[in-house]
C-alpha cells in the first residue's frame, strides 16, 4: 500500500534531471563562494599591506621646510640644515597635568607654567607645540623624565657653522625655516625649497655663490682690526672681480648673525654696502674725470686755475690743503682739489652730468640675489651748486655697493657689469654693453695708480708692491642738523689691482675714524682707509690668485 | 565525479589561499625590511648633515686663524710666490696646482665631501 503509493508519484517526478539540476546548483554556489573568498583573501592580502604601508608615511604635516645648502666659490659650507627635535605635547594622553607644567619648567624657565597647564588641560587637542629646535643633550633630559603625552618630532633647522662670516649676505630664515632676507631670500623666490614631510637633509641641489670664506674672513678681519685702531664705529668692505661683477667678498661692521634674527633691527648693524646710502666723498672725482674725458671737455693734460675758490649763490667751495698754483687734470685727481673737480664739472654742465651718471648706473636703484639695494637719493635740485658738490661726492648718495660696481666699469676698459652673487658662468654673460671709452678706461687706471706711486698722491699708504694697486680716497663729512658735521667723517678708498690689467676691485669704507698718533692727528681717508685697502690687497691678493709682478 | 571534482576544487582554493597568506606574510617581511633601511638611510643622511656642519664648525676661518699664528704661520706674502717657470732648473712645485697659490699650511682644508 505504501509502495503503491509512494511508487508512482516518484516515478511521476522524474528523477534524473532534478539530481543534476540540484548538484550543478550547489556546485556553482560552492564555486562562487570559494572565489568570494579567494577574492576576499587576494584583496586583504595586498590592498590591507598598502594601506598600512600609506597610513606609516603620511605623518601629520609640519609647517617646515628643507632648505638647499650655500656654498661658497670652493665648495665650502656656508649654510645647511640639520635635524632639530621639536618637543610638543598631546594632551589627551597627558596624565597628570601638574607633574608635566613641574618638570618643564624646571628645563625651560621662560616657559609660563599658567599659560602652559591651560593649554597643556585642553583634552580636546592632540598636538600642542612646546619649542621647537631644541638640543639633542636637551631632548634626551626631557626624554628621561618619561612623561606620557609628551614627545619629539625632529624638524629642519638652519645652521650657519662660520657664525656671523657674510651674515649681511646671508640673511635669515624664519620659525619655519622660510628665507625672510639676503641669499636666503632669493633661495626661495629662484631655486625652491622643499616641504619637511616630502623631502630629507641633503636631497636638494647647493647654491654655489661667489664669495670665497678664506677672502670674507681676511676682508672682516682687517675691518675688525680698523675698527679698533682708529676707534670708528663701523667699517664697510668690498671685493668685486672687475670683469663679471662677481663679489668675492662683502662685509660689513658691526656683523650680523644669521642665525640671530633680531639682530637686524639693530640700526647700528644696517648692512652698510647694500642698505644704506652714503655721501661718499673725492672718490666720486674718478666718475666727474672719466665724464669730462668720455665728453672730449679736458684731457689728462688741461690746465685749470683753481686758486680761487668757487662760489655759487651763498656756497664758497675751497680746497682743503690748496696747492696756490694752477693744476693739470692729473694733479686735480692725484691732489684731490674740489674745485679743480668742480670746474670740470661746471664746463660739463648738470644735465651731461646727470645723463653720465644714469649711464653709470648710479641713477636708478639697483638689486643683486642678496635683495634690493638701497635706492640713490638724488638732489631735490640739480642746479650749479649742486653739479659742483656732486662732482667731488656731496648731495648724491649711493649705496657703496653700486659705486663699486661703477668704478669697475671705468677700471676694466669700459664694460657695463652689475653686482652679483652668483658664480658667472657662460649662462649668466650679458650682452657686452659699453659704458665708457677703451681710453677713457686706460686714463683713469692710469690716474688711479699714479695717486698711489705719485709723492703726492693721497693714496700713497695703499700700496703692495708687486700688486701695482692704484686708487682713490675720499674722506666725506657726515650730513647733520643743518649742514655737515666736522671732524665726523665716512673715510673711503676705492682700490683696483693689478691695475695694468685689472682683476678685482676693492672698496673701503671707515664710518666716524677718530684721529690717532699714527695718523697725525688726522681723519683723512689717506691715512687710515687707503693703509687698510693696501693690508687687504696684500693679503687677500695671493688666495685670489694674483701673483705679485 | 562530482564528489572528486569538488573535493579537488576545495582543495586547490586552501592550496591558493595558503600560497596567498605566505607571500603576503613574505611580501609583509620585506616591506618592513625596506623600511627599516629606509629609516636607516634617514638617519644616516641626517648624521652626515650633522657631521658637515660640524667640519665646516671646526674648520671656520675664524677658529683656524688663532690656531695657525699661535703655530707660528701668518697670512702668505706676495713676496712668497714665485712662477714655477722662474725656478731655476725648472724644479717642479710640489702639492700646489698651477695657478693657485694656496699653500696648503695656511688655509684650512678646502675641501668638502662629495654630495650624493
Amino acid at each position: 500500500m505504501l509502495k503503491a503509493a509512494i511508487g508512482p508519484a516518484r516515478h511521476n517526478l522524474d528523477p534524473a534531471p532534478t539530481y543534476a539540476i540540484r548538484s550543478f546548483a550547489v556546485a556553482l554556489a560552492m564555486v562562487v563562494a570559494f572565489s568570494a573568498i579567494g577574492g576576499q583573501l587576494v584583496r586583504l592580502a595586498l590592498k590591507g599591506q598598502i594601506v598600512e604601508s600609506r597610513a606609516a608615511m603620511t605623518q601629520p604635516l609640519t609647517t617646515s621646510f628643507w632648505r638647499p645648502d650655500i656654498l661658497d666659490r670652493n665648495g665650502r659650507l656656508l649654510a645647511t640644515d640639520v635635524e632639530a627635535p621639536t618637543l610638543y605635547a598631546d594632551p589627551a594622553l597627558i596624565i597628570d597635568v601638574d607633574v608635566v607644567v613641574e618638570h618643564l619648567v624646571q628645563v625651560f624657565p621662560e616657559f609660563d607654567p599658567v599659560e602652559l597647564r591651560r593649554s597643556l588641560s585642553d583634552r580636546n587637542r592632540r598636538y600642542v607645540r612646546l619649542k621647537r629646535g631644541i638640543s639633542p643633550a636637551l631632548a634626551q633630559r626631557i626624554h628621561n623624565f618619561g612623561l606620557p603625552g609628551i614627545a619629539f618630532r625632529n624638524e629642519p633647522k638652519r645652521v650657519y657653522p662660520n657664525g656671523s662670516l657674510a651674515g649681511h649676505v646671508l640673511g635669515h630664515v624664519n620659525i619655519d625655516n622660510k628665507g625672510t632676507s639676503g641669499i636666503e631670500r632669493y633661495i626661495d623666490e629662484a631655486i625652491g625649497i622643499e616641504a619637511a614631510h616630502a623631502g630629507a637633509p641633503g636631497s636638494l641641489e647647493p647654491l654655489r655663490i661667489s664669495l670665497d670664506i678664506a677672502v670674507q674672513h681676511a676682508v672682516e678681519d682687517e675691518l675688525r682690526a680698523a675698527v679698533q685702531q682708529f676707534g670708528a664705529k663701523g667699517a664697510a668692505g668690498v671685493i668685486l672681480d672687475v670683469n663679471t661683477g662677481e663679489v668675492l667678498a662683502a662685509a660689513s661692521l658691526p656683523p650680523v648673525d644669521p642665525a640671530d634674527r633680531t639682530q637686524s633691527l639693530d640700526p647700528a648693524r644696517l648692512d652698510k654696502l647694500a642698505d644704506g646710502v652714503y655721501e661718499l666723498g673725492s672718490i666720486f672725482k674718478t666718475l666727474t674725470i672719466a665724464m669730462a674725458l668720455e665728453a672730449g671737455t679736458a684731457d689728462l693734460d688741461k690746465i685749470y686755475d683753481v686758486r680761487a675758490p668757487l662760489r655759487v649763490g651763498r656756497y664758497i667751495i675751497r680746497d682743503p690743503y690748496p696747492v696756490g698754483r694752477p693744476l693739470s687734470v692729473r694733479e686735480i685727481f692725484v691732489r684731490s682739489s674740489n674745485v679743480g673737480a668742480g670746474m670740470l664739472a661746471l664746463e660739463l654742465g648738470s644735465e651731461r652730468q646727470r645723463a653720465y651718471l644714469e649711464r653709470f648706473g648710479l641713477i636708478k636703484p639697483i638689486r643683486s640675489e642678496a635683495g634690493p639695494i638701497a635706492a640713490p637719493k638724488l638732489p631735490r635740485r640739480w642746479g650749479k651748486a649742486e653739479t659742483i658738490t656732486i662732482a667731488y661726492g656731496h648731495g648724491l648718495a649711493v649705496a657703496p655697493l653700486q659705486f663699486a660696481a661703477t668704478a669697475a666699469m671705468l677700471v676694466n676698459g669700459g664694460l657695463f657689469v652689475a653686482p652679483t652673487f652668483r658664480m658667472s658662468s657662460p649662462e649668466t654673460a650679458r650682452p657686452v654693453q659699453r659704458i665708457v671709452s677703451p681710453e677713457t678706461s686706460a686714463a683713469i687706471r692710469d690716474l688711479m695708480r699714479s695717486n698711489v706711486v705719485s709723492p703726492h698722491g693721497t693714496g700713497r699708504r695703499a700700496d703692495v708692491p708687486g700688486y701695482e694697486v692704484g686708487g682713490k680716497t675720499g674722506t666725506a663729512e657726515l650730513p647733520g642738523r643743518g649742514g655737515y658735521i666736522e671732524d665726523s667723517v665716512i673715510a673711503s678708498f676705492i682700490a683696483a689691482f693689478p691695475m695694468s690689467a685689472p682683476k678685482y676691485l676693492v672698496l673701503v669704507m671707515l664710518h666716524e675714524p677718530k684721529p690717532t698718533e699714527a695718523t697725525d692727528g688726522r681723519i683723512t681717508a689717506g691715512v687710515n682707509a687707503a693703509p687698510v685697502a693696501g693690508s687687504i690687497i696684500a693679503r687677500t691678493g695671493p688666495l685670489l690668485g694674483v701673483l705679485p709682478n | 565525479m562530482l564528489r572528486i571534482t569538488s573535493a579537488v576544487v576545495i582543495g586547490l582554493a586552501l592550496a591558493c589561499a595558503f600560497t596567498l597568506y605566505t607571500v603576503s606574510y613574505d611580501t609583509r617581511e620585506l616591506d618592513q625590511l625596506v623600511q627599516s633601511k629606509e629609516r636607516r638611510i634617514e638617519r644616516l643622511r641626517s648624521d652626515i648633515a650633522v657631521l658637515r656642519a660640524e667640519l665646516a664648525y671646526l674648520s671656520r676661518p675664524e677658529r683656524i686663524e688663532p690656531l695657525a699664528r699661535a703655530m707660528g704661520f701668518e697670512p702668505a706674502k706676495g713676496e712668497q710666490y714665485v712662477e714655477p717657470e722662474k725656478l731655476a732648473g725648472g724644479t717642479s712645485v710640489q702639492g700646489d696646482t698651477p695657478g693657485d697659490p694656496r699653500p696648503a699650511t695656511t688655509t684650512p682644508s678646502q675641501q668638502q665631501p662629495e654630495r650624493r
